[in-house]
């Protein structure tokens, strides 16, 4: 017993050891969205400036809450503007520090080689075809797939095909991984992760009204603002951008502007129409 | 139910049981391949979240053990007023969601004593310790649930013999009742073992996910599922599975149960 009771305190002493000794760390609270680029910019940062950067990695919505439930966190780097909103209206970020950091447009996502042979929004309210979509009324791709589908007025046909709403954008995405529905409305980039099984059908520019901001921001209790604020700017300058775009990204404003509808806003509010829940 | 009723359902509930699972690890080994965990493996990060889910799983359940045995034992042997209701109120953390269990030890850590521990003790918000903590908290509740009925099994006339032989009341537990309690100790440790490595949403909520430091492997698969990577989280979960098959079967070898 005795041994036993030794071996546990070791163990908590072990694993408490790194907190106690390491120097101050910068918190992330990072949007999966931004995963496959969030932890190559973070150890670039620490390459450049000796600080350490731990990523936490969730739900936008989860994450925010987390920054409200613990006062901790630096920086919030949520996958949408409609989360930032929520945030500064929440009072839990700087708003002066609020910085655009890429920009995403929603895009047709089907199996590799397109086996229903879908070239369009129209093809969705195809009979038989099964589309996946993420919950207009909790996540921003949803919410943006809904707009596009109501711009295109086809809303009311597309949507006896939705089988599933997923509670994020790369669930809707894994719908279709596992062969579940037949097609997703997703953010253009994310049909890139799994070239093996997805592939992407861009949308053209009439049928989208509006594009994605994906910013972010200082936490207003954060232990570190000034370093937080260099992170910020980190990811909007020119490195923290060409990290960005390499992984599938879109920094170019100018350039998504071409693929959108001329005139879309950026980011915004949208009430989807009340059918949608 | 005739004669030969009971052996056929004891075989068709086996069977369905025994069916169900091995149809799980048949579909994680048909889509993600035999040899998944194994390549998996080679990540430095993966490895890291590996050692890190077996260390916090036996922590928090040896820890839990530590404190079921005793709190379970006075359950089982001694009435006190509001026994009853201690017992009833310690099975709340089975009952919420993991999530809640992690929102609600966050509360916790965030009250006025909580925040003198995470500054002056040990962190457990955003820390390795937190997965312990999450961990610890259900699998406390699973243990004493268990070992009170495996100590309320136990005769009390053996310790009562035992009393009367010379032993003192210590003595009589450990040296009586205790050992006869060995199988329920071995079930409560594999149960608490069991649910702390699968744990995820307290975890994440409390210790949160950066990869490659408060990353288990329920974690991982979380993050890969998170980036569209199935074929990547399928294979993590047929390793947690084998993972947790050698555990689980080297500590039934050691406990003398097969």
């Amino acid at each position: 017993m005795a041994t036993l009771f030794r071996f546990s305190l070791l163990l908590v002493l072990l694993a408490s050891a790194p907190a106690l000794a390491a120097p101050p760390t910068l918190e992330v609270f990072a949007g999966s969205a931004s995963r496959p680029a969030a932890e190559e910019l973070a150890r670039r940062f620490e390459g450049a400036t000796g600080a350490r950067v731990a990523v936490h990695f969730g739900g936008s919505g989860a994450l925010l809450a987390q920054l409200e439930l613990t006062g901790r966190g630096d920086v919030y780097f949520p996958g949408s503007s409609e989360f930032m909103a929520l945030a500064v209206a929440k009072g839990l970020v700087d708003p002066a520090t609020e910085t655009p950091v890429f920009y995403r447009l929603p895009a047709l996502l089907v199996p590799r080689g397109n086996p229903k042979n879908l070239r369009g929004l129209e093809d969705l309210a195809r009979p038989g075809v099964r589309v996946g979509l993420a919950r207009p009324d909790t996540v921003a791709c949803g919410l943006y797939g809904a707009e596009v589908l109501e711009a295109a007025g086809l809303a009311a046909a597309v949507r006896p095909n939705v089988v599933s709403y997923a509670e994020s954008c790369e669930k809707a995405v894994g719908l279709l991984t596992l062969g579940l529905v037949d097609a997703a409305l997703a953010w253009a980039e994310l049909g890139g992760w799994d070239p093996g099984r997805v592939e992407s059908v861009p949308l053209p520019p009439a049928a989208l009204p509006r594009i994605g901001v994906v910013p972010a921001a200082v936490a207003a209790r954060s232990r570190h603002p000034a370093l937080a604020r260099q992170f910020v700017a980190f990811l909007a300058g020119a490195e923290g951008q060409a990290i960005l775009a390499r992984h599938g990204y879109s920094t170019d404003l100018a350039a998504i502007r071409r693929q959108a509808r001329p005139g879309a806003p950026l980011g915004g509010r949208f009430e989807p129409a009340p059918g949608w829940r | 139910m005739g004669r030969l009723g009971l052996p056929w359902l004891v075989g068709a509930a086996l069977g369905v049981s025994a069916a169900l699972v091995l149809g799980l690890l048949g579909s994680q080994v048909g889509y993600a391949g035999l040899w998944a965990p194994w390549r998996a493996l080679g990540s430095e990060t993966l490895r890291h979240a590996v050692g890190l889910s077996l260390v916090t799983a036996t922590a928090a359940s040896a820890l839990a053990l530590l404190f079921a045995v005793p709190a379970a034992y006075g359950l089982a042997r001694y009435r006190f007023p509001g026994s009853w209701l201690l017992d009833v109120v310690l099975d709340v953390p089975v009952v919420l969601s993991p999530v809640a269990v992690g929102v609600s030890l966050i509360l916790l850590l965030r009250s006025a004593p909580g925040q003198w521990v995470e500054e002056h003790l040990l962190r457990f918000i955003f820390a390795v310790p937190g997965i312990v903590l999450a961990q610890f908290t259900v699998a406390l509740a699973l243990s004493i649930r268990v070992l009170k009925a495996s100590f309320q099994g136990v005769d009390e006339r053996y310790e009562q013999v035992a009393r009367f032989l010379g032993c003192t009341a210590w003595g009589a537990f450990w040296r009586v009742s205790l050992p006869l309690a060995r199988r329920g100790i071995l079930a409560a440790f594999i149960l608490g073992w069991a649910r702390s490595i699968g744990e995820f949403g307290a975890t994440v909520t409390l210790a949160g996910a950066v990869p490659g430091q408060t990353e288990t492997i329920p974690v991982a698969i979380y993050l890969r599922l998170a980036g569209v990577d199935l074929a990547g989280a399928v294979a993590l979960m047929l390793l947690l599975s084998a993972l947790s098959l050698v555990v689980l079967v080297a500590v039934r070898l050691a406990g003398g149960e097969r």
